[in-house]
């Protein structure tokens, strides 16, 4: 409440609470994060607006996403151009969409994308073996991966057409209490 | 993504962004699903359209603009305060290693402190100041065992109801006076009436954000296996590794149906079953009885001791501390036996084996609780002592003080130890797994004495906060040296819902049959504590009332006493109307369930 503050101007301190779940002290708290990963590349004055993107090598080098299976499509699917550099705008919002104050539906529709390997808008069964061998290590054999997808397809596709669509996806969510506590990284 | 929002352009949306208020405005921007640089963009527009339309209206608003915003970011610095940032990266490290579940844990056991550091404060603020003010000097001496039995030097202190007046402090000649009874009975009311609403609405928020009704033919296990158990959370490279691996062992499990026994049992298997489980409940209510017996007899005789000849000597003091070890063991042996008994009897899920124990110790802890409570209000209250309420705060002072040093031992011999022995001599063992439902029933039995003593020993709740404060560090540090993470994620979301649940249904609603028994019922001791001499702590409101009679500006207060307090058709009218309002939501509950269901047909045709 009154911290003199010189990195931001009022007004994109005010957007940038309005758009994310943050608090303006997040916020600043998020910034120095940013900034941390590259010293040198992010100027301690966004007033001017830079155009600062930090790429991919650096966004998933960051203690809480380093040992994440899904750390290259998180950071591909929230950045700009789906190739995992982002800017800070892209680095707030992708904090604010996985922390607590995110609500369900926000998460179904990006946690839909993240699992959606081919960007198709449709998980289809090479998406989910992707997925299952990820979430296992690839200790699974392909048979019993085949099999799990062949299962998840069976129970969640409603419209019956062989691939899971963002309906078919929150429809599930919708009757899965966890996932807003597991889809939820603290920073 | 505009057909989420169903709108046809994005004039659309800027239009009816620009037309709602600034509170459901932000809302809707902050769950956009679009990149940041689009939020903004939006977000600008929105700001000119309104800009637009109050240079139409005429001089805008500018007060009620900025009026709303420093409203919003001051809610969001307070918000800030109470998530204080210590908390934040102890929470977060414990997240990350060990998942949600454990973490839901930490989390209830930091919501209890902060309840009972909002209930020190407002006691120590309402009820102990002002006895500090007309305070008298103790005349009994400081020996450090009073530490542990509460006894002694401490009796003649604010630590207990003896020690407040019943005189109407004040400082200043014909200045404003303070009515220590009112403010007493006042105080302990309104402080239960706020921790009704807060449980209230607790439960309500998190079960209405962690409630989805499972329609078993509609429930996608593996669909929800794969996509929401991964928890996020973790981030430590050891317990992700392990997440894995379990993960890796569920879904094999499922696939050779390895958890399924075949059902099919004959009858003669099935009687057997049944009479097991029969037998293995007989058992654990027996030991409760058997238990509530002896801390029923204990207790007597601790008094009969107590009356006989009170002596302030070393012997008689440690005697006192016989009765809270009792307890103290009963329930944490008592326990072990319970979860033995479970491994006995077969159950079909290890999911009923959990629910079944914990069920058994919450009927444990609430017999043992309810005795105590039997013999203070039965036995204690109508005995000829001097100061009965006195004696009461003093037994649950060291009841929570030696469950206290008890659950420190507990997570000595039950983290450490079994660490140094699952490490060293028994290989086969391995690391031990933080016991959540145990813990948990710890917290909640702690917070069941704290209420119940608050009206007997204002100071409790200070004690209580600092008790909690040096449990969440050591177990905190317990667990990151000695545990390892749970090998089977169990019901997540439900966790926090369930605890305040239990924390509202058994205690809550408990601690206020007591407290009711004890002001409408007990006569107060007739020579010490703010309601001497009066019939019961009950009649110093109502004398409060008689007096008010006689002054014409406060003739409301009677009449909302007279007609709404102590009026039992003003009690009838609000559970009615509670009950109609249960009925109306519990049918739009149901009325939703059925539009889904029509929904997903419609889908599938």
């Amino acid at each position: 409440m009154g911290n003199k503050q010189t990195i931001f101007t009022q007004e994109q301190l005010d957007a940038y609470q309005d758009c994310t779940f943050f608090t303006r002290k997040e916020i600043l708290r998020l910034f120095h994060r940013y900034r941390d990963l590259a010293p040198q590349l992010v100027p301690l004055d966004y007033s001017g607006k830079p155009a600062v993107t930090l790429p991919y090598e650096l966004i998933g080098s960051m203690p809480e996403l380093k040992d994440n299976p899904f750390r290259q499509r998180i950071a591909a699917v929230f950045s700009e151009h789906g190739d995992g550099n982002m800017t800070l705008g892209d680095f707030l919002d992708m904090f604010s969409v996985l922390s607590e104050m995110a609500p369900r539906d926000l998460k179904a529709y990006y946690a839909f994308k993240i699992y959606d390997f081919n960007n198709d808008d449709y998980i289809c069964k090479s998406d989910l073996e992707k997925t299952v061998n990820k979430l296992t290590r690839n200790e699974l054999t392909p048979e019993e991966v085949s099999l799990v997808c062949e299962k998840v397809i069976y129970e969640a596709d409603v419209d019956n057409d062989g691939k899971l669509s963002l309906a078919d996806f929150q429809h599930m969510i919708l009757r899965a209490p966890d996932f807003l506590s597991t889809f939820h990284i603290r920073i | 993504f505009f057909f989420l929002y169903g709108f046809d352009s994005e004039e659309d949306l800027v239009g009816s962004l620009a037309s709602i208020s600034t509170n459901e405005r932000i809302k809707a921007i902050q769950k956009m699903p679009e990149t940041m640089r689009k939020k903004r963009e939006i977000r600008n527009k929105v700001l000119k359209e309104i800009t637009k339309k109050s240079r139409h209206r005429g001089p805008p608003c500018t007060q009620c603009l900025q009026g709303a915003a420093v409203f919003r970011r001051f809610g969001n610095t307070l918000s800030e305060y109470f998530h204080q940032l210590l908390w934040h990266k102890t929470l977060k490290i414990i997240g990350a290693e060990f998942g949600t579940s454990v973490l839901s844990y930490f989390v209830f056991l930091k919501w209890m402190l902060n309840l009972n550091i909002f209930s020190f404060l407002i006691n120590f603020s309402f009820i102990t100041i002002p006895q500090f003010l007309a305070a008298e000097p103790s005349n009994l001496s400081f020996t450090g065992l009073e530490l542990f039995t509460g006894a002694g030097y401490f009796q003649q202190t604010v630590l207990y109801y003896g020690f407040y007046t019943n005189a109407t402090i004040s400082k200043v000649e014909n200045g404003p006076s303070y009515n220590m009874q009112l403010a007493y009975i006042f105080t302990v009311g309104i402080y239960f009436v706020i921790c009704f609403l807060i449980l209230l609405f607790s439960m309500a928020k998190f079960f209405s954000r962690n409630f989805r009704h499972v329609n078993p033919q509609t429930f996608s296990v593996n669909a929800s296996k794969l996509f929401c158990t991964w928890d996020f959370n973790i981030t430590n490279e050891k317990a992700v590794k392990l997440q894995q691996k379990n993960l890796h062992t569920q879904i094999k499990e499922d696939l050779t149906e390895v958890n399924k026994e075949v059902l099919n049992f004959s009858v003669m298997e099935r009687v057997v079953r049944i009479a097991i489980h029969l037998l293995a409940w007989v058992a654990s209510v027996g030991t409760a009885v058997a238990a509530c017996t002896g801390v029923y007899y204990l207790s007597i005789n601790n008094l009969e001791l107590f009356m006989k000849g009170y002596r302030n000597d070393l012997e008689s003091q440690t005697a006192m501390l016989v009765l809270p070890v009792v307890v103290s063991l009963l329930n944490t042996l008592i326990p072990f036996f319970f979860s033995w008994l479970g491994h006995l009897e077969k159950f079909q899920t290890p999911g009923q084996h959990i629910y079944v124990t914990i069920t058994r110790n919450i009927i444990l802890k609430i017999s043992i609780v309810g005795i105590l409570c039997y013999y203070w209000l039965s036995i204690v209250a109508t005995s000829e002592l001097q100061c009965w309420e006195t004696l009461v705060g003093q037994d649950i002072y060291r009841l929570v003080l030696v469950d206290f040093i008890f659950c420190l031992l507990g997570s000595f011999f039950g983290e450490f130890l079994r660490r140094i022995i699952g490490t060293t001599v028994c290989m086969s063992l391995g690391l031990p797994e933080f016991d959540i439902g145990r813990n948990v029933l710890d917290l909640i039995y702690a917070q069941t004495l704290t209420w119940i003593g608050i009206l007997f020993s204002p100071l409790l709740p200070g004690i209580q906060m600092i008790a909690f404060f040096i449990v969440f560090f050591v177990k905190k540090v317990s667990l990151m040296r000695n545990c390892q993470p749970p090998c089977k994620v169990w019901r997540t979301a439900q966790m926090m819902t369930s605890f305040i649940f239990l924390l509202f249904c058994p205690s809550f609603l408990g601690v206020l049959s007591v407290i009711g028994v004890t002001v409408w019922r007990l006569k107060p001791s007739q020579e010490c504590g703010p309601f001497r001499g009066l019939s019961s702590m009950y009649a110093a409101v109502a004398e409060w009332i008689q007096i008010l009679e006689s002054y014409t500006a406060s003739k409301w207060v009677v009449w909302i006493y007279h007609n709404l307090i102590s009026s039992e058709l003003f009690f009838f009218i609000i559970s009615g109307f509670v009950l109609t309002v249960t009925y109306i939501y519990w049918e739009i509950i149901q009325g939703r369930k059925t539009m889904a269901e029509l929904l997903r047909k419609q889908i599938n045709s």
